[in-house]
């Protein structure tokens, strides 16, 4: 049934390298804006560059993936772009109910930079996700709680947000110390931990299509 | 079970025994070969200190020394000392617990404002050069006796001095006490008892007051401040001791911010000035200088207590107070830091004693700045001449052998050399130095009269060798036995291998047991499994920073969420939404179970959060808003409030809890009704004694004791009785319960003692959750009443979870997992790595007289609280898990049947804990020379000292348990009834 569902959706790895090259530039041109323009980092403002990321990932990631929608035929272009539009809170959502249960500050001082945390951890882990597989329960499931994902595409989602999400968790470990860098602050050190470990994914993500290609090519041949 | 990998009962028994006894016997001997007793010189000083040290061996010369008459003894010092005594009488007055903050500020800046009001005779005394203060830092363990030693000796005591804290006994070194008890000293003492534990015989009149009563502030000061007016009249003591508990237990109460510091602190003032006021009226009759004391043993932290080695609780208290201006200028500093031990030498040198044998602390100089310059240097003299005594004593290779320590006769001036080389030439060379100076300015007074360059340079020449020795001395890391610290070493890894060996054999063995369990999930590794692994490598790895000991809260919380977060997963994995699914009815049950597991889980993550957020613990970040202090500040009321809700609803949850077991039977009825009782107990004692801080007294003390003996006698007699009297019922029906009670029970297995054991364990397990949690809301300070009413419904909330048949989880990850419960409960109940902040307090509750035993429990029984709450939630742990399989297949075997019953839960915490025990000494023994090693790791071990024997306890009570309701339904009940049959046919 995966099999032939997936297949439509197959993308090439020049796609993919696209996906991830475009989506890395992203980053690197909401970095480059907010130390040229606004001159702030993510240590001196956290907020405003997390707001700049998202604000410039945005369009980049529900471009980008929502063309590579399921079922193509039936939804179109406009109806993925909204879905991934109406992805974005309840993602924010869910991220921060999940950092909060992992210790997040919940004080009023740090709500603005949770939000903005939060939507950058929407972009990176559920935007693309709702933007390719809608609303199917069964797909949301076999991606994210058993991690099975089957083609190119699915691929990326899933290292994507895995990387992001796993590198958040990592980067939270210095917080306690009594280090007294500016940078142990939430959402700090968490963010960079989210952004190392999404371009580490974006990197090992190529690996996988490629590999994937490779073996499926190999299935057709026999 | 054809198995020639499998363990039998007996083996994997008598195993466990094996590795428990070997990391006993390792434990014991690394703790006593680590922290040992300092070696200490024995024997007191003599006239001999008053003379340069030798080198032959130091001579013990005078003899006959001991047998003179105390005053012929006093004459002879005086006159080999060529010091006469500056003052004559002494009063030492101890403020226990007074954080030198309060009195002379901190960093240059004045104290607070309330507390320089509260003390306006004192800061006087101080803004006019009447009295000299210093910051005296105390060592670490900032506890009462030790620091008293210190003082009186000053030496600094070995870490363990912490553990007879409460055991006092008579101090047999040298010290002030002694020297001048020797020298016909009359002394007087009125206060903590703790001093006539310390010199039982040497007070001519004492008063002592216990420390005892933590909660009482007024009465405990009242009775020192009564005999005052009658002591300063008579003249016949030269020493008077008072030591004031009050403003110890008033931080221990309401902390440094408390609303009676500033009252206790104007009472203390009060006293400063009829003391001072007397002084100077003796001083105009002519009756001789008598020189004041105040000091105060060691600080206390934000919230009142001290153990540990933050710059509050070590920032102690030493003020001189004399009946002359000390100031030959008024540009005198109060800011200047000494150390506490440097009390003992200033006192002895200002006395005319011989400084303590062990002294490690270095004159005051500014306390001898009224003496002329030939004293000063000879008061400087004194005081190396006793610690190059020490040294030769600590370095043997100081000896006289190797290097010319005494041929400092040259006739070509002094001779400064420039001091390097390892710490015996050092030492030796900085000594050589100041002597030679000495020396030198000596023949030079003869012959033309005031050289003052020769003079500064001389004291600067003593100062340098006095502080490095002291440096070195204080610091000095006692040789360990490495023979002893290597086979306790050797003996903790050997266990912990041989646990591992166990669980890793019985983990293989259990799929052969439950196959129906494991489907399609046949990986294998899974991610929680992985995780939990990794999380305890985390934990090892952090135990190696001093930082991450300080913020271990972190870590526990951190670890547990994940794995709750990784369990939310698991359950999402079966939880379907797709409608066009065949099997409808099955899909519907699933969706059922899971959502319930999702639910649940959701509770746990969010009482969890609630529980991190309670306590800001740990040392760096204690200034963060947290849930505690947001209550504290709202008001008594509310804790209250909530105290009493979380008491009414730790009831309720326990006989909810009791009713889900649906038969509901007589039996479970009295249990239910004895638990309602004790709770109700609970609650008549929390509504009538609502300000239970406020004072104690004899009728809240009975309500606990009375309480005490219910909770104890039905828990024992329900242990006892229940396996007896458990009805056995047809199954037919608890099909209910079974839904998700339990794992699929196949309906044609008759009825067997294997249910009844499921169904003890299970209302026992209710038993011990509830009756622990009440006896802790009794003992707990009131903040902490909530968090344990979360911790409960987490525990539950658990239970639920691993019962119900959609969790496919292993066993010992379920048991892993409740492990860090337990331990994340432990830190969120306010405990930390440092020593302070045991709930001293709640260890006397309910006590109407001393012991230290008792006491000594009771604070274990704090501590420990949620690693022992997680013991018990094993017992239903257990009960949850019985199945019958072991039944089917092993045949009925008991061997069989109680391995599955108790292998995991017994060996999980007991792998996990030896674990954590030998990496931490295998840490400690890597870290022996940082700095830290006294502040942070030494007490971190000491708490995993505490929670091996709390496994120790908690294991042992869910085995005996367990066994014995095995034995009484399996054999004796069995039997009893063929014999009723028998009878009655």
């Amino acid at each position: 049934m995966d099999r032939r569902k997936s297949s439509p959706e197959e993308i090439s790895s020049s796609e993919a390298f696209t996906v991830n090259l475009l989506c890395g530039f992203g980053l690197a041109l909401s970095f480059w804006i907010s130390n040229t323009v606004y001159s702030v980092n993510l240590v001196t403002d956290p907020s405003l560059t997390l707001f700049l990321i998202s604000i410039i990932e945005l369009p980049i990631v529900i471009l980008l993936y929502s063309r590579y929608r399921h079922n193509p035929q039936q939804s179109s272009y406009l109806r993925a772009v909204a879905r991934g539009i109406l992805g974005l809170p309840a993602g924010a959502l869910l991220n921060s109910l999940g950092a909060i249960a992992l210790g997040a500050p919940v004080t009023f001082q740090f709500l603005p930079k949770t939000v903005y945390w939060s939507l950058m951890m929407s972009l990176f882990t559920t935007v693309p996700a709702s933007c390719v597989l809608g609303s199917s329960w069964a797909d949301w499931k076999r991606i994210f709680a058993q991690t099975k994902p089957n083609g190119s595409i699915e691929y990326l989602i899933c290292l994507h947000a895995h990387g992001a999400v796993i590198g958040g968790w990592f980067g939270a470990w210095p917080m306690p110390l009594d280090w007294e860098r500016p940078w142990q602050e939430w959402p700090i050190s968490v963010s960079y931990g989210t952004l190392a470990g999404y371009l580490v994914a974006l990197v090992a993500s190529l690996g996988f299509v490629l590999a994937h290609r490779r073996r499926l090519l190999h299935v057709k041949n026999e | 079970m054809s198995s020639s990998c499998s363990i039998s009962c007996t083996k994997l028994t008598l195993f466990t025994i094996t590795a428990i006894t070997i990391q006993f016997i390792g434990l014991y001997l690394f703790v006593f070969a680590f922290f040992p007793v300092k070696p200490l010189l024995s024997g007191y000083s003599g006239s001999e200190s008053f003379q340069r040290p030798n080198c032959n061996g130091d001579g013990h010369a005078n003899r006959n020394e001991t047998s003179l008459p105390p005053d012929r003894l006093r004459f002879l010092y005086q006159e080999v000392s060529k010091m006469p005594p500056s003052y004559d009488r002494l009063i030492l007055m101890v403020i226990d617990g007074l954080p030198a903050e309060f009195v002379l500020g901190k960093n240059g800046k004045p104290p607070n404002k309330g507390f320089m009001e509260a003390m306006p005779y004192t800061q006087s005394l101080l803004a006019n050069g009447m009295g000299v203060g210093y910051h005296a830092i105390a060592a670490a363990p900032t506890v009462t006796m030790p620091r008293l030693k210190a003082m009186v000796s000053g030496a600094i005591g070995g870490f363990l001095d912490v553990a007879s804290n409460f055991n006092s006994q008579a101090y047999s070194d040298d010290n002030l006490i002694a020297q001048f008890f020797k020298i016909g000293w009359k002394m007087v003492m009125h206060g903590d008892d703790t001093w006539l534990k310390l010199f039982p015989g040497f007070f001519a009149r004492h008063d002592g007051v216990s420390s005892f009563f933590v909660k009482d502030t007024v009465q405990v000061d009242h009775n020192v401040s009564r005999h005052l007016g009658d002591e300063l009249s008579r003249d016949d003591w030269n020493f008077l001791i008072l030591h004031y508990l009050g403003l110890d237990h008033v931080g221990h109460i309401g902390g440094r911010n408390s609303a009676l510091m500033a009252s206790k602190l104007s009472e203390m003032d009060e006293v400063v000035k009829t003391i001072h006021t007397n002084i100077l009226q003796n001083l105009e009759n002519d009756q001789g200088k008598t020189l004041l004391v105040v000091v105060s043993d060691h600080g206390m932290t934000e919230n009142g207590n001290h153990g540990g080695s933050s710059y509050e609780e070590t920032d102690s208290l030493a003020l001189f107070i004399g009946p002359k201006n000390h100031a030959s200028d008024h540009a005198l500093s109060n800011h200047d830091t000494i150390f506490q031990v440097d009390i003992a030498p200033t006192l002895a040198l200002l006395f005319g004693v011989p400084i303590p044998k062990n002294n490690i602390g270095v004159l005051i100089s500014q306390m001898v700045d009224p003496l002329a310059d030939e004293q000063k240097l000879r008061a400087l003299q004194l005081n190396s001449w006793q610690l190059f005594r020490l040294l030769q004593a600590q370095l043997p290779e100081l000896s006289c052998t190797n290097f010319p320590c005494d041929s400092f006769i040259t006739n070509s001036g002094p001779t400064i050399s420039e001091c390097k080389g390892n710490k015996e030439k050092l030492f030796c060379c900085l000594y050589l130095n100041a002597t030679t100076l000495h020396d030198a300015w000596r023949d030079e007074v003869g012959t033309k009269s005031n050289n003052a360059e020769g003079y500064n340079t001389t004291v600067a020449a003593y100062h340098e060798f006095l502080s490095r020795a002291s440096e070195w001395l204080s610091h000095k890391a006692t040789d360990r036995p490495i023979s002893l610290l290597a086979f306790g070493v050797a003996a903790l890894i050997t266990s912990c291998l041989i646990l591992l060996k166990l669980l890793f054999v019985i983990h293989k063995e259990v799929p052969a047991q439950e196959i129906q369990g494991v489907e399609n999930y046949m990986r294998p590794w899974k991610l929680d499994e992985v995780f939990i692994l990794f999380g305890i490598l985390i934990l090892v790895i952090s135990m190696g920073s001093s930082s991450m000991i300080e913020e271990e809260h972190y870590i526990w919380h951190f670890l547990t969420s994940t794995i709750n977060l990784l369990f939310f997963r698991k359950a999402i994995q079966s939880f379907n939404l797709n409608k066009a699914v065949d099997d409808l009815i099955s899909v519907a049950k699933e969706n059922c179970t899971s959502g319930y597991q999702i639910s649940l889980l959701f509770l746990i993550l969010f009482c969890g959060r609630i529980l991190k957020g309670w306590h800001q613990g740990g040392v760096n970040w204690t200034n963060l808003p947290d849930i505690s202090t947001w209550f504290e500040q709202a008001g008594s009321q509310y804790i209250n409030w909530i105290k009493i809700a979380s008491c009414v609803m730790i009831i309720m949850l326990g006989i909810f809890a009791l009713f889900l077991l649906q038969s509901k039977t007589k039996v479970v009825t009295v249990i239910g009704f004895s638990l309602l009782l004790s709770g109700l107990l609970v609650l008549q004692h929390f509504l009538k004694h609502q300000d239970m801080s406020a004072s104690y007294n004899k009728d809240a003390t009975l309500s606990i004791q009375v309480f005490y003996a219910i909770i104890g006698i039905t828990t024992v007699i329900a242990v006892l009785v229940l396996p007896w009297v458990m009805p056995i019922k047809t199954r037919e029906k608890c099909s209910k319960w079974n839904l998700y009670m339990s794992t699929s029970v196949p309906t044609e297995i008759q009825d067997t003692p294997i249910f009844l054991l499921k169904d003890s364990l299970y209302v026992m397990g209710c038993m011990f959750i509830t009756s622990w949690c009440l006896l802790q809301l009794l003992l707990q300070r009131p903040i902490n009443a909530m968090p344990l009413l979360l911790l409960n419904v987490q525990i539950l909330a658990y239970m639920l979870v691993f019962s119900s048949s959609g969790s496919h989880h292993k066993k010992w990850v379920e048991i892993t997992a409740l492990y860090n419960l337990g331990m994340t409960g432990h830190f969120a109940l306010g405990n930390s790595n440092t020593l302070a902040t045991i709930d001293v307090a709640g260890a006397f509750i309910g006590i109407s007289s001393h012991s230290t035993f008792l006491s000594g429990v009771l604070m274990f029984i704090i501590t420990y609280a949620s690693p022992m709450l997680f013991f018990f939630s094993l017992v239903m742990y257990i009960s949850m898990k019985v199945t019958i399989c072991p039944l089917v297949t092993g045949g009925g075997n008991s061997g069989e049947i109680l391995k599955s019953l108790l292998g995991f839960p017994c060996l999980v915490p007991l792998s996990i804990n030896s674990i954590l025990l030998s990496a931490n000494t295998i840490v400690l023994v890597l870290m022996r020379n940082h700095l830290f090693i006294w502040s942070v790791f030494s007490p971190k071990y000491l708490y995993v000292c505490a929670a091996t024997a709390c496994v120790y306890i908690g294991v042992f009570i869910v085995v005996t348990t367990v066994i014995y309701t095995y034995i009484v339904l399996f054999w004796l009940r069995k039997s009893f009834s063929i014999a009723s049959k028998e009878k009655g046919t």
